[in-house]
């Protein structure tokens, strides 16, 4: 019985000093605090994350980073909250909705502190225009999304040479970024008359149910002939969906994002085309950017960041491979 | 308790069973006051800001704990909750908004009372389930965990639905005597169902029935009606969490409480409920629901690594039920 005790209390002060002794010699309070809290565990954000390091270190910036284990508004609010009770001087956040997280972060704004969105946005992402109530963040930097979304919609049509039948696998109805892809797509699919595009599937960021939805839209369709991946797990689900049915290369898939594992899913022919978003980019400056207003210097209400291409044309170039995102 | 047995227990050391979870709790709270002070020279606990949002992230999970409890209590589980909780959360932001038209405190009236009657649904279901129909509970509220989760989605296609409603606003965001409505909201149902568990019959019933079921049914209690009426109140605890979550955050979204469902059951074991049922205290889910809100809390507050986050909250349930275990030792007695 003393023995279960020992035991017990050993492991329980292990648990929690081994992360202790990391962080307590870390020097805290003399530089500038800004907190990143991104949407989710994913390759994306660590990519992110890095770039915000590499501007925090050059800057002489303290960056935090806390990163919600499931795209719930239930679990990063009480992650901000945590936050904001450490007071930094900025946040950098992906809202994890449009509209729940005004209240929230208008919370981090009364404490005095600044707010800036990226890669998703809250109310209509036009801040500081003086319409809506989510108006105060004072910037939103992020790739443009609707155009991701066209682009993607102009590279399917292509290599289906304008016929055909796609749909989109798109995670959960409501998140900014993946609705305007979606938005983007829908737009530009219309130009192209020869295809028909199908009921779009969502697969609640969960790569295992992309691929089932995948099967299951062959299954009525066995026409289809193209999907677009809205986001890095419903492109890696819905191509895993098409290597279980064994149609590799007969159903042209579209990716939106670049993990690491796209390499290979292009080289063999999986997947089709992926579109890559900077993340490191948006933490770079997003890091800048609120070091900039922090210290007195007006800044620009959206920046927009780019997108890379990549094919089995390109994919050996490492210019272009340097965007893969990687934990 | 009369004098002699109080002392007898306290012999026995029957009063650390009592009181761990609260110096748990303790010891949680001082850790992380020191650990504060010691990083960044900034208080953890003596800070107004953080024991708000500490009590304020509580209140989920402890609203669904409440009515968790019971379940437990009598020998259950009830895995549905958490998707209950969002249900309520799209009805009655679906309801509202479609009211928009009228004054807003007529709308919000109309909206909770709908809410409140669908979700006495999944309740009622699963009570039946359980009783009639003899399918074990974690099974059958698992089944009702997906059909809230579809309703949910198709409620509202899927959408988080927004709410504009003066009187949810205040609601979910203003205080009363420097406390937030919530607040005040949860601990009148703590109040409330303590009431019910310790002092009246339905509470004692609900001992019994967990203690020895067939016993229960041979002294005459309707087990059967008890069982459905605690699994309506399960259902009634995640209507409000569902409230309070809308109220909150102007919108309802049908994952709102998905997180939720293990933080709740973790509370109520946390706070010393047994797992085979007939023991277990509605304080001691406060503590257990407290313990969870202050380690996850606390530990983006020092800034440690949300990975060793995730691992925390898992520690301290395995630990909370060896101790639970070892508690029988200790005492030489089953848990009461």
């Amino acid at each position: 019985m003393k023995m279960i005790k020992k035991c017990l209390v050993s492991l329980s002060l292990l648990a929690f000093l081994m992360p202790m002794a990391s962080v307590i010699l870390a020097d805290s309070h003399k530089k500038l605090t800004i907190a990143l809290i991104p949407g989710v565990v994913d390759p994306f954000y660590f990519t992110m994350h890095r770039g915000a390091k590499h501007a925090a270190d050059a800057l002489g910036v303290n960056l935090l980073f806390q990163v919600p284990k499931q795209w719930n508004v239930s679990v990063q609010v009480p992650i901000l909250n945590a936050i904001i009770a450490k007071k930094p001087d900025a946040i950098l956040i992906a809202p994890t909705d449009k509209i729940q997280l005004i209240a929230p972060l208008q919370a981090a704004v009364e404490q005095g502190i600044l707010v800036i969105t990226v890669d998703t946005f809250i109310d209509d992402g036009m801040y500081q225009d003086g319409s809506g109530r989510g108006d105060f963040p004072l910037s939103y930097i992020a790739s443009d999304n609707v155009l991701g979304g066209r682009m993607a919609a102009r590279a399917l049509a292509k290599s289906l040479n304008n016929k055909g039948q796609v749909y989109v696998s798109n995670t959960i109805p409501g998140i900014s970024t993946t609705d305007q892809r979606e938005e983007g797509f829908r737009l530009e699919i219309k130009n192209y008359p020869g295809i028909t595009l199908l009921k779009t599937q969502f697969n609640d960021d969960d790569a295992n149910k992309a691929a089932a939805q995948l099967q299951a839209v062959v299954a009525r369709n066995p026409g289809l002939s193209g999907v677009f991946g809205a986001n890095l797990f419903s492109a890696i689900g819905a191509a895993d969906g098409v290597k279980a049915i064994g149609k590799a290369g007969k159903i042209k898939v579209v990716a939106f994002d670049a993990p690491s594992r796209i390499v290979k899913d292009i080289k063999s022919g999986l997947i089709d085309l992926a579109i890559a978003q900077h993340p490191a980019e948006i933490g770079y400056y997003g890091v800048v950017t609120a070091y900039a207003a922090l210290t007195g210097q007006s800044i620009p209400v959206h920046i927009g960041t780019g997108f890379t291409v990549m094919d089995a044309s390109n994919i050996d170039d490492p210019d272009i491979l340097k965007f893969i995102y990687s934990d | 308790m009369n004098i002699s047995t109080f002392s007898e227990s306290l012999h026995r050391g029957e009063w650390i069973r009592d009181i761990w979870s609260w110096l748990f709790l303790l010891v949680m709270v001082l850790f992380f006051e020191i650990w504060a002070q010691v990083s960044y020279s900034s208080s953890f606990v003596f800070n107004g800001f953080n024991v708000q949002s500490i009590l304020i992230f509580a209140t989920a999970p402890l609203l669904l704990g409440i009515g968790q409890s019971l379940v437990i209590i009598s020998g259950g589980i009830d895995l549905s909750v958490g998707f209950v909780m969002g249900l309520s959360a799209v009805v009655l932001a679906t309801v509202v908004q479609s009211f928009s038209g009228e004054a807003h405190g007529v709308a919000l009236a109309i909206g909770i009372l709908l809410t409140f009657l669908v979700c006495l649904i999944p309740g009622l279901i699963n009570g039946l389930l359980v009783t009639k129909l003899k399918v074990p509970p974690f099974i059958g509220t698992l089944g009702m965990y997906g059909v809230a989760r579809g309703s949910g989605f198709i409620i509202a296609d899927g959408m988080t639905v927004p709410v504009d409603n003066d009187w949810l606003y205040k609601l979910g965001t203003e205080k009363i005597l420097g406390i937030p409505i919530v607040v005040l909201i949860v601990i009148i149902v703590v109040i409330i169902f303590h009431f019910i568990l310790s002092q009246t019959r339905f509470g004692q019933y609900t001992y019994a029935i967990g203690g020895n079921r067939e016993a229960a049914i041979r002294s005459g209690i309707n087990v059967d009606r008890h069982i459905i009426i605690i699994y309506v109140l399960s259902s009634f605890c995640a209507f409000l969490a569902g409230l309070v979550y809308t109220a909150r955050f102007s919108a309802g979204a049908a994952q709102a409480g998905e997180p939720m469902l293990l933080d709740s059951i973790a509370a109520v074991f946390i706070g010393g409920a047994s797992f085979y049922g007939g023991s277990g205290k509605i304080i001691g889910t406060v503590v257990g629901a407290l313990v969870i809100a202050v380690i996850q809390f606390g530990l983006v507050f020092v800034d440690v690594d949300s990975f060793w986050q995730f691992l925390a909250v898992g520690l301290v349930i395995i630990v909370a039920v060896l101790i639970d275990q070892s508690k029988t030792h200790i005492t030489g007695v089953a848990n009461e």
